[in-house]
């Protein structure tokens, strides 16, 4: 059980980058273990006090009646369970200590989160004393309250526990969590951003009323300098910030420092640090264009993100602004990127990419020119495409469900495979043109 | 599988001992290798043995050969006719597929009997993907894969499609939902093919290694993508993405077990699944402590984790996509434990992906022991053994009958049964609003690829799924031939005879019952007679009964001793009298009886075994010599070995030496059951019989095999000529005396050596003596050293 405990703990929290170290020998954990390392196997019999094995083994008992409960629902058995699990505390010999306050602390929570007569008042005060509980996770239990206020939307109370939070000092322990004080302030910077945008309304509402307007200005722009401040200290780190990014690009937007902005948007999506995020490259995208900028940077910044992610939305728009092009390298751009996100299981039924693809097929097509692209392209799918797109079975269901789709389809169709058989069915009165081409 | 049965066969013929088929193996075994064996040198064999050990023992703890489960559930067409079709292993060595047509009313039940085919391995995956309205099964066996075709016509018959073989066991076969006919298929040695049915096996990579670290489990996945050229393979150490035009160059990177999925140490893969059904781009992972859910898009970074505490890992899921602005419903199952777990997470694209609602523990087949009418103990027993088998497979569907909701969930266990519970759905009180940190991803993650719209916060629709009952689907193996007569039967349900027990389902206090319904009641009444009339016959013998003895051997092949015999009659009164007197009996009448029952086990009990009597030798490093007793033929021969050693023995005395005493002490041992070996005769005279005496002899038993009269206990022990027999050097008599002396004065009456006298009731004379004599010699080596 004790490995459940660690284990446990360690598992729930995604940005918990601490690991603690193994307490048994892991030779002989290897020879009794499988492959796979088991948490829950039954421990070795050690031989130690029988008293403390007792112990630990109704404890065990204990956690897995709470598990039982919990995850059946049952908010009031798994309490009375965890007010005698609560004793682990007291008499707790190892160093399991911290683990077994952390387990209540998460219990807990779950518990008071979901049993019928809970309330924020008594939650409040149970997440105090778990803050005195455990000095080690004093910040992440804090984000918990604070994340739990704001689901209750008592917002002044979560920006109060954020503040009391990140004016915390404990020795050594205020560095080790360095982690979690920069997401604590982050999260202060959001809700600074929060009320500097409700100001903002306010602002743009009552445009005329001058004399009103100057304190809430103030009162705006003073929220704009702490939500900055701390909103651009997290997105420093390696990270996925989607919502920090854009409510700091948005500031800076808003008081015209576009060059920061883009600094930004360039750092997050280009820095090699940070994970590949499409997010990142479609943030850009549409900075860009709210800029307007030139098509050529518009499309330098879709093509990244065609790379990472070709069977992305925007792609359609992608194609269209390359069909418009008049390279030819673009439009042959165009014709591998419609293709490229036609593969893909999500698009099958798109009745909009179909089309970018039917119209830029029929110009080649109509034009004589550049056959060869179709061709090309064609080449490495004509093994699997038909049974994906073009089967019998297919057919048939488009044409029921969307008949424009089955149009755009049987034009494809058309050209691609050489023949007009598989989509026999759709009505030959609608007067579409099918040329015929052997590819 | 014929040597297999062959081999069962030869088997029956000698009855008694669950052990005995070992037998033959060990023999062939030792006419094979006894030109070689004794070659090999002793360290690289026991190192080969070291190794077979550990594998056999992991896999005992944990079988990954299960990974996928081998039940599948094949949906009506069109979702309109409440019918689909199971798809499952059985037979006897659950190396039969059935198809078999289920109709979903309030109970679902079977119709018609099932297709069969007949393979040659066990079936250890069962996967089905529907694409372009046709069904395409893949099975796996060790050795064989096969694809099966099933036209999406109610009635229409599956046909094979194709069969691979395999050198090394596969580990994974997916089936494409992408394209008809397409699979993926791995194999222990790190190869991933492409099995397409018209064109064949395409390889896609061969890497004996595992992907980001060294791990040396073999096991090996691949499932398929967004993209229907492009494979993730998998391995206890992570997924990556494979594209099947050019797959040398063409990969990324999908999971990884490390710090950016927040992993813990230890932690491994166990089961990935493509959640294609839900979103196109996401992605589930199981691993031994957490689920998680990938979004192809974003590698690497989950978007959901989830620590699932499950006791075994889960090495079954199965998804149940929701409708658009509905939760995705993921069922994880474990083999072991049977645990089942029912998850709902919603988002994806619009929203961030979050879990719905707390997780669910579903009621696993042990479960439902409480619910079954109260059984004769041995009965109860068996139908415990029956019911706690492993989980097998996972299958569950959703079924919308206008307002009425439910979820139907079949769980397959290695038995062969297929059990069903129904989950119904209940809007009645809304939920807490589920949007906590625990399930969310990294913090600030915000919905991929689109702006962030107000979170949808203080959802209340949840699409939860409140547990109503359990019920059971008749056995599908055991009961085969009785299913024509079971299905008339069900279609009309008969009221219940008999009120049911109600009994608290969980081993934890204070729970939910759940009431099987009438008809459910009534199945499992069937099923459970089914059950005990085909075990009646192995019942009696003690030996698990996975396969079904009934096909295989005709009744009479079956029938045990027809009643008492007269001897047992006499000794079960012999026993009845004995007992109402209070004494005891010292052995039995008739001690020449040919195996007698009871005093084997004692035997064993007693320790005196020569395997003990080796280890005993071993450990006090005599080993070389035990073994030149063994090997020396001729009991002639070993009494003059003992006789010379005696005399060595003797003047080790003499030297009285602390190392010479140990040895001493402990030869004797040996030789004491070297001798039990050879008889009791021998015994009588070079030792006093001890402890053997006291109390009364029992009414009936005959003087004949009573040991001889013989001193006092105390005074046998304590004689000093006793103590030199059993090589206790002179310094040490003393103490041991007086430790002895206290002992053996500590009660008035007859000394009673705690414990041990009460298990000498029936061992025979000899046995007994040297037992009881042993006893505190025994502990000397230890209290001396």
């Amino acid at each position: 059980m004790d490995s459940f405990l660690e284990e446990d703990a360690e598992a729930v929290v995604v940005v918990d980058g601490k690991r603690r170290k193994r307490r048994r020998n892991p030779a002989a954990q290897a020879a009794m273990h499988p492959s796979l390392h088991l948490p829950f196997l039954p421990p070795l019999p050690v031989s130690s006090n029988e008293h403390k094995l007792n112990f630990k083994k109704s404890k065990e008992a204990c956690l897995d009646y709470i598990q039982d409960a919990l995850l059946q629902k049952q908010w009031k058995r798994a309490a009375e369970f965890l007010t005698c699990y609560v004793e682990s505390l007291e008499k707790d010999y190892s160093r399991e200590h911290i683990s077994a306050s952390e387990m209540i602390w998460r219990i807990g929570t779950e518990i008071l989160w979901h049993h019928s007569q809970s309330s924020v008042k008594e939650f409040s005060c149970f997440m105090e004393q778990m803050k005195t509980l455990g000095v080690k996770r004093y910040l992440k239990v804090c984000l918990e309250h604070v994340f739990h206020l704001l689901c209750n939307g008592q917002i002044d109370e979560a920006y109060q526990n954020l503040s009391l939070a990140e004016s915390w000092r404990f020795g050594e322990q205020t560095a080790i969590q360095d982690k979690e004080m920069k997401l604590i302030q982050a999260y202060r910077g959001l809700l600074d951003y929060c009320s500097w945008s409700k100001q903002k309304s306010i602002l743009l509402e009552h445009g005329e009323d001058e004399f009103s307007d100057l304190a809430v200005e103030q009162e705006m722009h003073s929220y704009f300098r702490k939500a900055a401040v701390n909103l651009k200290e997290i997105i420093k780190i390696p990270g996925v910030w989607d919502v920090f990014v854009k409510c700091y690009v948005d500031l800076l937007e808003f008081y015209g420092d576009h060059n920061e902005a883009r600094q930004v948007l360039n750092e997050y999506a280009y820095n090699s640090k940070f994970p590949a995020n499409p997010n990142a490259h479609v943030y850009l995208y549409q900075f860009l264009k709210r800029q307007g900028e030139s098509k050529k940077s518009l499309i330098s910044a879709l093509k990244i993100l065609h790379d990472i992610v070709p069977s992305h939305e925007l792609m359609i728009d992608f194609n269209t602004m390359l069909q418009k092009s008049k390279k030819r390298r673009k439009r042959r751009l165009g014709l591998e990127v419609i293709f490229a996100g036609l593969d893909y299981a999500g698009w099958k039924e798109n009745e909009k990419a179909w089309s970018c693809l039917a119209r830029q097929v029929k110009q080649i097509v109509i034009s004589e020119k550049h056959l060869d692209w179709i061709k090309q392209e064609w080449n490495s799918r004509k093994d699997w495409w038909p049974a994906f797109h073009f089967s019998r079975y297919l057919a048939k269901r488009n044409w029921q469900e969307n008949k424009n789709l089955s149009y755009e389809k049987a034009l494809v169709a058309g050209i691609l495979l050489g023949k007009v058989g598989l989509f026999e069915m759709l009505p030959k009165t609608k007067g579409r043109i099918r040329p015929r081409i052997s590819c | 599988m014929t040597a297999l049965l062959e081999d069962i066969d030869r088997l029956e013929a000698r009855r008694g001992c669950p052990r005995q088929h070992l037998a033959s193996r060990l023999r062939w075994f030792s006419h094979l290798c006894r030109d070689w064996l004794f070659e090999v040198p002793l360290g690289l064999l026991a190192d080969c043995l070291h190794e077979e050990l550990t594998q056999q023992w992991s896999s005992l703890l944990f079988d990954d050969s299960l990974t996928g489960g081998a039940l599948a559930w094949l949906p009506p067409e069109d979702g309109g006719t409440p019918r689909g079709c199971l798809v499952y292993p059985g037979g006897q060595a659950m190396n039969h597929l059935y198809f078999q047509d289920v109709v979903l009313e309030a109970l679902p039940h079977t119709r018609g009997s099932p297709v069969q085919f007949e393979l040659s391995g066990r079936i250890r995956q069962v996967a089905a993907a529907r694409v372009d309205g046709q069904d395409f099964v893949g099975v796996r066996s060790d050795y064989h894969c096969g694809v099966w075709r099933v036209p999406g016509k109610t009635g229409a018959a599956p046909a094979p499609l194709q069969v691979i073989r395999t050198d090394v066991p596969a580990s994974c076969l997916t089936v494409s939902p992408h394209l008809p006919g397409e699979l993926s298929v791995c194999t222990q040695s790190g190869t991933v093919y492409l099995w397409n049915v018209e064109t064949g096996l395409q390889k896609l990579r061969h890497d004996s290694q595992t992907m980001f670290f060294r791990d040396h489990s073999p096991w090996r996945w691949s499932d398929f993508t967004a993209h229907p050229r492009v494979l993730s393979c998998a391995d206890r150490t992570g997924l990556q993405c494979l594209d099947a035009r050019a797959p040398k160059r063409c990969h990324f990177d999908l999971f990884k077990v490390g710090e950016e999925a927040g992993c813990q140490q230890g932690e491994r893969v166990v089961l990935p699944m493509y959640l294609g059904r839900a979103h196109p781009s996401q992605y589930l992972v199981t691993t031994q402590f957490s689920v998680y859910v990938l979004d192809e898009r974003l590698p690497l970074v989950p978007v959901l984790k989830w620590p699932h505490m499950m006791k075994a890992p889960p090495l079954f899921a199965h998804l149940m996509p929701g409708k658009p602005e509905r939760s995705h419903k993921v069922l994880l199952g474990a083999s072991r434990t049977q645990e089942l777990l029912l998850l709902q997470y919603r988002g994806g694209s619009q929203s961030p992906c979050q879990l719905a609602g707390t997780p669910q523990k579903l009621h696993n087949i042990a479960g439902c022991l409480q619910h079954l009418p109260t059984q004769l103990p041995h009965r109860h027993h068996l139908l415990q053994q029956r019911l706690s088998a492993p989980a097998a497979g996972l299958a569950a569907m959703l079924q919308e009958d206008g307002p009425h909701k439910s979820m139907l969930i079949f769980q397959l266990s290695e038995a062969g049964d297929v059990f069903c519970q129904r989950l119904t759905h209940k809007t009645a009180q809304p939920l807490a609003p589920p949007s906590r940190d625990e399930a969310t991803t990294a913090p600030g993650s915000s919905p991929l690829f689109e702006a962030p719209a107000s979170s949808p916060d203080g959802l209340g629709n949840e699409g939860e799924e409140e547990e109503e009952q359990t019920f059971y689907l008749p056995n599908l193996e055991v009961i085969i031939d009785e299913e024509e007569e079971e299905e008339e039967d069900m279609s009309t349900p008969a009221p219940l005879e008999e009120a049911e027990l109600l009994q608290e389902p969980c081993a934890s206090p204070q729970p939910s019952p759940a009431v099987p319904s009438p008809a459910a009641a009534l199945r499992y009444r069937r099923w459970l007679r089914a059950l005990f009339r085909a075990w009646r016959e192995p019942a009696r013998h003690t030996w698990p009964s996975s396969l079904s003895q009934r096909r295989l051997f005709t009744r009479r092949d079956l029938e045990g001793p027809a009643g008492p015999s007269s001897l047992q009659r006499q000794m079960r009164q012999q026993l009845r009298q004995t007992m109402q007197e209070g004494g005891r009996i010292q052995c039995w009448e008739p001690l020449a009886l040919q195996p007698p029952p009871l005093p084997q086990t004692w035997e064993l009990a007693g320790g005196l075994d020569p395997l003990s009597t080796r280890l005993t030798a071993a450990w006090a490093g005599d080993w070389e010599q035990w073994w030149e007793e063994r090997t020396s033929f001729s009991v002639a021969q070993r009494q003059r070995a003992l006789r010379e050693r005696r005399r060595r023995q003797k003047r080790a005395q003499g030297r009285r030496s602390l190392s010479a005493s140990f040895t001493s002490s402990l030869t004797y041992q040996s030789e004491l059951s070297e001798l039990s070996d050879v008889g009791p005769s021998q015994l009588s005279h070079s030792h006093p019989p001890i402890l053997s005496q006291e109390g009364s002899p029992p009414a009936g038993s005959p003087p004949v095999h009573s040991p001889p009269p013989s001193p006092a206990p105390e005074e046998a022990l304590l004689s000093s000529q006793s103590f030199r027999c059993r090589g206790i050097p002179k310094e040490r008599r003393k103490t041991l005396r007086d430790y002895l002396s206290v002992w053996a004065e500590g009660p008035p009456e007859p000394p009673e050596p705690p414990g041990s006298q009460a298990s000498q009731l029936c061992i025979p004379s000899s046995q007994s003596q040297l037992s009881s004599a042993s006893q505190p010699r025994r502990k000397r080596p230890r209290m001396g050293f």
